[in-house]
């Protein structure tokens, strides 16, 4: 009777502590799909967002990359290495070309080729409305590398994947 | 692939018609990216080896012109001619009323094509 009152207390504590690590001290790949989940909220805009709201967004989106983040676009001339600031200016003003943005991935791969790095190939879609009223709908395929600095996974290069070869 | 088929609308995929056997040319098939979730839907124009051209709207597979039936929109394209890639397949969508610029076609790998609509 007694065994089966601490099998009772016990094995709930078990499954609860079990929970409760998983919350407290996140997978490593839980926390690189954190730093996808912060991208996409920040450079998702809906029409009622206002000036500070923007210029937040505009400087948080920065702070998810590398001091230097090497952008890959097969055929644009887009592809360059670009410095945080660099990338947190250029997120801003293509924001404001837009009135709707919402950003979202799909499929996410992800490997770990050495500790402090980490490979993610994922489906990314753009969708949303320009100022002057025009439909967005861009879907690619992204092979994204993270550095892993001071405890955060931070973009240090993002590839464009040539799905279709013009 | 409008008019084939409408934005938003709901279908399955039939995934063993490629399983087993190699995309033909006019079959409309579903292309994926890094998954399943998001796939395109387009249609097999040329086959591997084959020679792709457009010329003032009409398409061009080794130099001979293609009669497309399913096309119903007005098309001005025009593509100089390129070779498609061992285990590759060239997909275009039905929609070439748009400009070629804004639409997304070229050569695929046949690995990426995941099947065909189930109608």
């Amino acid at each position: 009777m007694v065994k089966i009152k601490y099998l009772l207390i016990g094995v709930p504590m078990v499954i609860i502590g079990i929970v409760v690590a998983f919350i407290v001290f996140p997978s490593e790949e839980k926390k690189v799909k954190k730093s996808f989940n912060l991208l996409s909220e920040w450079v998702s805009k809906s029409p009622e967002e206002n000036a500070f709201t923007m210029l937040q967004k505009m400087k948080n989106i920065g702070t998810l990359f590398d001091e230097s983040c090497e952008l890959k676009v097969p055929s644009q001339s887009l592809s360059g290495s670009y410095k945080r600031e660099e990338i947190s200016t250029y997120a801003g003003s293509a924001r404001s070309y837009f009135s709707q943005l919402h950003l979202k991935f799909y499929d996410f791969h992800i490997l770990f080729p050495e500790k402090e790095g980490v490979k993610v190939t994922l489906t990314s879609r753009l969708t949303g409305k320009s100022t002057a009223g025009e439909q967005l709908d861009e879907t690619r395929e992204l092979e994204c590398v993270l550095k892993k600095i001071e405890k955060k996974w931070l973009f240090s290069q993002i590839e464009v994947v040539e799905v279709l070869k013009k | 692939m409008e008019p084939t088929y409408h934005d938003g609308g709901f279908n399955f995929c039939w995934r063993l018609r490629t399983l087993f056997s190699e995309p033909r040319r006019f079959d409309v098939v579903a292309v994926r990216f890094a998954g399943s979730k998001v796939m395109l839907l387009k249609r097999v124009v040329a086959l591997e080896y084959e020679q792709v051209e457009f010329r003032d709207g009409k398409l061009l597979i080794d130099g001979k012109a293609i009669e497309e039936p399913y096309l119903h929109y007005p098309c001005d394209w025009n593509l100089s001619p390129r070779r498609v890639e061992k285990d590759c397949v060239y997909v275009i969508g039905d929609n070439r009323g748009m400009p070629i610029e804004n639409h997304h076609f070229g050569q695929t790998s046949k690995g990426r094509i995941m099947g065909t609509p189930l109608w």
